[in-house]
């Protein structure tokens, strides 16, 4: 099923913040870069607007979960670069063992 | 998520508000940048990829303004910017933020200034303990029909040792000393008399020594005194060591043994000033305030049953009912009546001294209340009306900021926010007013207002009016968001279609409803000024009977130390005939007087009465009621103008030792002798038989609302006062009579050097302020109606100019199809008037029903006073055209060719 693009948006709302982190674990990356992954990883059932990314990273940067520094690309644009800090690290763990507990409590409900 | 983060952002947010925002645009810069790279990678040319960049971005600025609501402490930065932003909308149209403020600002202060008066003098709790159960007992007069009177000091006596219902009844007599400090002239305080349970009954404390002792309340007991805070500051600089310290209280020194608060002085002004006679201090200076309390000494032997001078104020036993009380104290009264002849007539009235206290001030304090009332709603529909015009003036900036990426919400804050500050600008200017407000209503208030000197500013209803005027803000705020809701951001932004025409229409009606309810208010307002006016018209009207104009008084009191009196020596009081005499033919002297008297009591003193007979029908007189007894010299019905009617004046001859005369005044002439010759007749008063020389006509010592009650004339010389008490009137030629106040002085203490002289002002001024009361009323609810009225012109000149605005293509077609512009003008004036009747109609029934209110404050016109209500419908329907007058000036201007093309 292809998601319509409202539902992309409901679905975002609890799940980018995570998306973020767990992107961001791997490699520091640019929002663009950001949204680019997701996008490729889940194989296009999340395309993350703008209006959604950049709120989302401001929110995680504040939170200090993320932080942001200005570098160039390798063809020499400069681009603020977002990595993950150690509480986001602590943060990630956390909310993907929420998550797993969330996904087996629901595929129970849903699949009995 | 830490705290330490937290506070940085919002500190971030707050104060490096520039720095973020920067970082923010070139961060999504890089981001189209990086979209455009991409696109450009894939094969599009370097604008095609640019372009579908800034498409797939989805709006830079929407972007940023939803990072920006995503931020911590969003919502304090954007009140701020928001605040800031109104300021900025309001500092743009200063008139419309003008006349919003300046209108609510009145109503604030206003509203604030006349509640703190009324809540500081009525609604505060009395400063007596029991005030519920504190009660005077006034005994009446059936023949004269006055209910207010002393007892005399055997009543007193009588009503403390037989009443049950009272458990203790202090008696108080008003008094008045000049007190001689070192070095000064010699200065007139008002005191009491009272017996020394007064002040545990009342629950008053000395601040310092203690009341009266059982000694000093005995008949020749030592001369003491207790003094007033301010009295213990002045003359003592507050020393602690004051009791047993003395003051020269009438020449004689009086030990001080106690200081009592200045609260102490509740209500003495009050009560002389509602009893019939005896009123002492509160007829001469009606902001006085007690300074020296005095031992009452009650002595039957001096002060017999037929003379009144002592006020009964009695304290309910525990349990017993205020009826039961008056009951018991009537049957005290007739038995009285029965066993002595001089009480004949005489009954008793108990009276609330709550009632006594606040009773007068009530109605027309409760009336400013409503009229102050009434303008704060006025002040409030104009405010509306102007948010109203207003939030569809600005529909555009709304579909222009959304446009700009303002999301809805963000929008309505913006809004409410602005209607906030507005009103919170117009409650600070409010509560300024407020606090001069309340200094100027005190300033010009009747002195006899009770507690008038502790009224101040109160907070806590600044508080109200301005939680009143933010709860105006928001709802009126909120307005254009809910216009906006509903907003087409296309059709608004080219342009008002035939949409928005209807729609402004709809929002018109509103508008004229709220202009017809305010023109309604104001015309209840005005109506109750016309009256009081006119009221105060009827009165000034009314002939005294005595000329005040040009005239001065002087009051003295001699001493008996120095004059002394005695029941044997009356009338021969050489030393005060003497002074008389001498202070009189000083006053002949000065150039500018044209004449001079001295008389017992000023014109507007209602002095004292006395029961008398009319030798040969000395059984009729039982039904007669006493008659005000004035005394006065020769020159007295000149200097005052009044009047002879039949008969002769006094004379000089009519000396000490001549035969005794009197006159009657025309008031006595027709009660006491209907129908038969009052010339010759001989009338026993005082134990004297007295020959009725002459008539002349009536004063009203009462004051201007009372009718001139029965009076006699004695000559001064036959009749002079016991305690020595006088009064120096003098007619001038020149304009100011004030300006002989020092010659006056000079005189005085040429006569007697010791002798305090006070109460030194014209007549004139003495009459005016025996109507204060009613002329503050007047001029306050005047003052009131005029804004009124002002707003509800100002409110009808808004809606029809709107509705020219609006209909400027309206009128230009009608002046292309033939119109003329007299024919426009009857358009729009017309739609103002309907207005005007409209409200006009609404209010007019509401006086009808309201202004029965004001029945206590009228004289002379009733509260549905045609006259007075068809002058004001006239009034109001000129006001209302000439308000319609500007924006019909503007409709007639209308080039029929600019308004057809305009759209």
């Amino acid at each position: 099923m292809t998601p319509s693009r409202d539902d992309t948006s409901t679905l975002l709302r609890g799940t980018l913040g995570l998306l973020i982190l767990r992107t961001l674990e791997l490699q520091p990356l640019h929002g663009l870069a950001i949204a680019d992954r997701i996008a490729q990883v889940t194989r296009g059932t999340f395309r993350v607007p703008a209006g959604s990314l950049f709120p989302a990273l401001h929110r995680l940067e504040q939170g200090g979960w993320i932080r942001g520094e200005w570098t160039f690309t390798g063809d020499g644009r400069r681009v603020k670069t977002y990595s993950l800090t150690a509480p986001g690290r602590r943060k990630l763990a956390t909310e993907q063992r929420n998550w797993a507990r969330t996904v087996a409590a629901m595929s129970q409900v849903l699949g009995s | 998520m830490p705290l330490g983060y937290r506070l940085w952002s919002l500190y971030r947010t707050l104060f490096r508000r520039d720095r973020v925002e920067r970082d923010l645009d070139a961060e999504l810069t890089s981001f189209v940048d990086e979209l455009a790279a991409r696109n450009a990678a894939n094969g599009m040319s370097p604008g095609e990829a640019r372009r579908s960049a800034l498409l797939e971005a989805g709006g830079v600025e929407q972007v940023k303004e939803r990072v920006r609501d995503a931020r911590t402490g969003v919502w304090l930065e954007q009140l701020l910017q928001d605040a800031r932003i109104a300021l900025r909308m309001l500092a743009r149209s200063p008139g419309f933020t003008a006349v919003a403020v300046a209108t609510m600002a009145l109503g604030i202060g206003a509203n604030t200034a006349i509640f703190s008066v009324v809540d500081g003098v009525l609604l505060r709790p009395a400063p007596f303990r029991d005030i519920d159960r504190l009660a005077m007992v006034w005994e009446t007069d059936r023949h004269s029909g006055t209910t207010r009177e002393p007892a005399s000091v055997p009543d007193y006596l009588d009503f403390k040792a037989r009443s049950s219902s009272f458990d203790a009844i202090a008696g108080l007599s008003a008094r008045e000393v000049s007190l001689s400090l070192e070095g000064t002239d010699p200065v007139r305080l008002a005191a009491m008399g009272v017996t020394g349970d007064l002040f545990s009954m009342v629950g008053v404390t000395p601040v310092a020594g203690r009341g009266f002792d059982a000694g000093e309340e005995q008949l020749g007991g030592p001369d003491v005194a207790l003094i007033s805070e301010s009295l213990w500051q002045r003359a003592f600089g507050r020393d602690p060591n004051v009791v047993g310290r003395t003051l020269r209280l009438d020449e004689k020194p009086h030990v001080v043994v106690g200081v009592l608060p200045d609260a102490a002085d509740f209500g003495t002004l009050q009560i002389l000033g509602a009893a019939a006679y005896a009123r002492g201090f509160a007829d001469r200076d009606a902001r006085a305030h007690v300074e020296v309390w005095l031992p009452l000494r009650p002595d039957p032997v001096s002060y017999p049953r037929d003379t009144h001078g002592v006020f009964m104020l009695g304290r309910l036993a525990p349990g017993a009912a205020l009826s039961t009380a008056a009951q018991e104290s009537t049957a005290i009264a007739a038995d009285l009546e029965r066993a002595y002849p001089s009480n004949a007539g005489r009954g008793v009235f108990v009276e609330p001294l709550e009632e006594v206290v606040f009773g007068p001030v009530r109605p027309p304090l409760f009336v400013l209340l409503g009229a102050v009332g009434l303008v704060l709603l006025v002040a409030s529909v104009n405010v509306a009306n102007l948010l109203l015009a207003r939030g569809a003036a600005r529909r555009r900036e709304a579909a222009i900021r959304s446009a700009l990426g303002a999301s809805g919400s963000r929008l309505s804050r913006q809004f409410l926010v602005e209607g906030v500050v507005l009103m919170l600008i117009a409650g600070a200017a409010g509560g300024l007013l407020a606090l001069g407000g309340v200094k100027a209503l005190v300033g010009i208030a009747p002195g006899d207002v009770p507690r008038l000197s502790m009224v101040t500013l109160d907070l806590r209803v600044l508080g109200i009016a301005l939680a009143v005027s933010i709860a105006v803000g928001l709802v009126f705020g909120m307005v254009p968001t809910l216009q906006a809701r509903r907003l087409d951001l296309q059709s608004t932004l080219k342009g008002e279609g035939p949409a928005q025409a209807s729609s402004g229409r709809s929002r018109r009606r509103l508008r004229s409803l709220l202009v017809a309810g305010e023109v309604a208010m104001a015309v209840m307002l005005v109506i109750a000024a016309g009256l009081l006016l006119r009221s105060f018209w009827e009165l000034w009207r009314v002939d005294p009977g005595f000329r005040a104009a040009g005239t001065l008084k002087a009051e003295y009191q001699l001493p008996p130390t120095r004059y002394p009196v005695s029941f044997a020596a009356f009338p021969d009081f050489k030393e005060m005939h003497a002074f008389t005499a001498a202070l009189l033919r000083e006053a002949a002297a000065l150039p500018a007087v044209e004449s001079a008297a001295i008389a017992g009591n000023h014109p507007l003193d209602p002095g004292f009465t006395n029961s008398f007979q009319v030798v040969g029908r000395e059984s009729e007189a039982r039904n007669w009621p006493e008659i005000s007894v004035r005394r006065v010299t020769p020159g007295y019905f000149r200097t005052v103008g009044l009047a002879l009617q039949d008969g002769r004046l006094l004379e000089e001859r009519d000396e000490t030792r001549e035969a005794p005369v009197l006159l009657l005044n025309e008031a006595a002439a027709e009660r006491f002798f209907p129908g038969t010759a009052s010339l010759g007749a001989h009338i026993r008063l005082w134990g004297t038989e007295r020959t009725v020389v002459g008539v002349v006509a009536n004063e009203r010592i009462h004051g201007l609302v009372e009718a001139a009650p029965p009076c006699v004339y004695l000559p001064l010389a036959q009749a002079p006062s016991f305690n020595g008490a006088g009064v120096l009137l003098l007619r001038t030629a020149g304009r100011d009579p004030l300006a002989l106040a020092p010659s006056v002085r000079a005189m005085v203490r040429k006569v007697d050097p010791e002798l305090a002289v006070f109460g030194i002002e014209p007549l004139s001024e003495t009459l005016s302020r025996s109507v204060s009361t009613r002329r503050f009323t007047m001029l306050v609810v005047g003052l009131f109606a005029f804004l009124a009225l002002a707003l509800a012109a100002i409110g009808i000149h808004g809606v029809l100019s709107y509705g020219v605005a609006l209909r400027t293509r309206e009128i230009g077609l009608r002046m292309a199809l033939g119109a003329d512009a007299a024919g426009v003008v009857r358009l729009v004036i017309g739609e103002g008037l309907v207005l005007a009747l409209a409200g006009l109609a609404l209010g007019l029934a509401g006086a009808l029903a309201l202004t029965r209110v004001l029945a206590t404050l009228l004289f002379g016109v009733s509260p549905t006073d045609p006259a007075t209500f068809a002058a004001i419908a006239l009034f109001l329907l000129l006001v209302a055209a000439a308000a319609s007058g500007i924006p019909a000036w503007r409709a007639a201007r209308i080039d029929p060719v600019v308004a057809l093309r305009s759209e």
